[in-house]
């Protein structure tokens, strides 16, 4: 019988996900369905990310569903938040060090679930309803993001031009596919649209970047 | 004796008004246009790729085993290069100096390849232009729109927000762009698959027994035009926006569909439902029409 609650396997997840699995976490996931779930769906995360060198793969459709309605529901990422979300910036911080576009565009994906997720789960709000910043993540989002832009502004003004339009575009979809996930959380077509309209992000990003790159 | 010029002088004069500003522009000008002509023997599916930021690319097939690249520089300021490697053919239009202006790295290229080619095209701004080349095809573009004709492979086309029309393909389509829309036509193709987020996606083709054709986007219109004669299986779902249907469908042949409990939506099977048909939209409206 394990002694340790979900709330302790989360803040040991970095351990546990680099190999370092205690007795104590592996009692608890054998007795906890919840938490052996989700942790499945981490994996499948960075599995399908780290694989995108290799051919362009299609992360799980489930993914962000069952992610985010676990986490929601249970309240898994609870006492320590930057703890998870460090684990999952530096599994894409891997990622971002490959060149291929597909592998790049793995890693933004990553990024956007995660940031997503972050910003989605109630968890991460105080009691007093008052959003917690989810700081490593949408941080090294944002200056990722801003890198990529910053490629294209040497490029050919028409195609510069376009890039950003249409990555304004993408970013528009995502807020309105987020808005009808968050009013109807059970929802799976607006789920996938979110998580195509990732999918989509994502790529461009990666152009964006390779872009600068060959330039 | 009239005073007046004679109407020979005049013509001179008019003539040199013309002609002498020109020559000297082109005289002035250090980095004019001009035009590279190349030839490669080939064998049997050659392979072609093609990567020109800037400018036009127009590809025909012809009967000859050769490739023949005819490129026109807008200046000296880009350069095409073009070599040989075994089975295949390199395309490169690349830019000389690093200063160079955009408009200064136009190169538009015509080119000739067996109606067997497979190509791979790269093209950000400009136009791109297959017609009759029966062997696979990757088309990527940023903003330069994408025209296929009587194209029969693998057909993969990707752009930003290019426009992409293919007409009288018969050959696997996949299709994907953030605001580019799509065109359709007379299509004769068992696979079609095509996603833009804020384009159109028109299909007006045959519904090939056992064909799958799926289309989806986030905004704007999907129009799909049908035959009464034609025999598919239907499911158009848009979750903001409207389903309009003149199809008579009948219950669902092959597929067990549930109503979703989000949006709109329309399932059933037109004749035998021997093709498959899924028609998807965040907020865009979804048209099925009677084929004129």
């Amino acid at each position: 019988m394990s002694t340790m609650d979900c709330n302790a396997f989360w803040n040991q997840l970095e351990q546990w996900m680099e190999g370092e699995r205690s007795s104590d976490a592996r009692a608890h996931l054998r007795g906890c369905p919840n938490c052996r779930s989700a942790l499945t769906d981490l994996d499948a995360i960075r599995q399908s990310a780290s694989s995108m060198g290799d051919a362009d793969v299609a992360p799980p459709d489930r993914i962000w569903i069952s992610l985010r309605a676990q986490l929601e529901e249970e309240g898994l990422i609870h006492a320590d938040r930057h703890g998870w979300a460090d684990t999952v910036k530096g599994w894409f911080e891997e990622i971002f060090a490959v060149v291929p576009r597909p592998a790049l565009a793995g890693a933004y994906l990553v990024a956007l679930i995660a940031v997503g997720l972050a910003l989605a789960a109630p968890s991460y709000r105080r009691s007093d309803g008052a959003q917690i910043p989810t700081r490593p993540l949408t941080a090294q989002l944002n200056t990722d993001e801003e890198h990529a832009i910053s490629f294209v502004t040497d490029s050919d003004p028409a195609v510069a031009a376009s890039l950003r339009k249409n990555l304004a575009i993408v970013d528009n979809y995502i807020a309105l596919c987020e808005k009808s996930v968050q009013e109807e959380p059970e929802n799976e077509i607006a789920r996938d649209y979110l998580y195509g309209a990732y999918l989509q992000k994502a790529d461009l990003l990666a152009q964006m970047t390779e872009r600068g790159e060959t330039r | 004796m009239s005073s007046q010029p004679s109407l020979r002088t005049q013509h001179y004069w008019r003539a040199s008004a013309i002609l002498v500003p020109g020559l000297l522009l082109m005289c002035a000008s250090p980095a004019r246009a001009d035009r590279i002509e190349k030839h490669f023997k080939v064998g049997a599916h050659p392979v072609v790729t093609i990567h020109n930021p800037t400018g036009l690319v127009t590809v025909r097939a012809w009967t000859k085993s050769e490739v023949m690249v005819v490129a026109k520089r807008a200046t000296d300021r880009v350069d095409v290069d073009a070599e040989q490697i075994e089975n295949r053919v390199d395309i490169d239009t690349r830019q000389i100096p690093d200063n160079a202006s955009p408009g200064d790295l136009r190169a538009d290229l015509e080119i000739s390849v067996p109606e067997d080619a497979e190509l791979q095209i790269h093209n950000d701004s400009g136009g791109v232009n297959v017609s009759n080349v029966l062997g696979d095809m990757n088309v990527e573009t940023i903003a330069a729109d994408v025209a296929l004709e009587d194209a029969a492979g693998y057909l993969t086309v990707k752009t930003v927000d290019g426009a992409f029309v293919c007409t009288r393909c018969s050959g696997r389509i996949e299709a994907s762009s953030i605001s580019g829309n799509f065109r359709f036509i007379d299509l004769r193709s068992s696979h079609v698959r095509a996603q833009t987020s804020e384009g159109n996606i028109l299909f007006n083709g045959e519904f090939l027994p056992n064909g799958t054709y799926e289309l989806k986007n986030y905004n704007g219109i999907i129009e799909v035009r049908f035959s009464p004669t034609d025999s598919f299986d239907l499911s158009a779902t848009s979750l903001k926006g409207k389903v309009n249907n003149e199809a008579k469908l009948g219950p669902s042949s092959h597929h067990h569909h549930f109503l979703p409990r989000f949006g709109n939506a329309l399932f059933g099977s037109l004749n035998t439902g021997r093709a498959k048909v899924d028609l998807s939209s965040f907020d865009g409206t979804i048209n099925i029409l009677k084929r004129d």
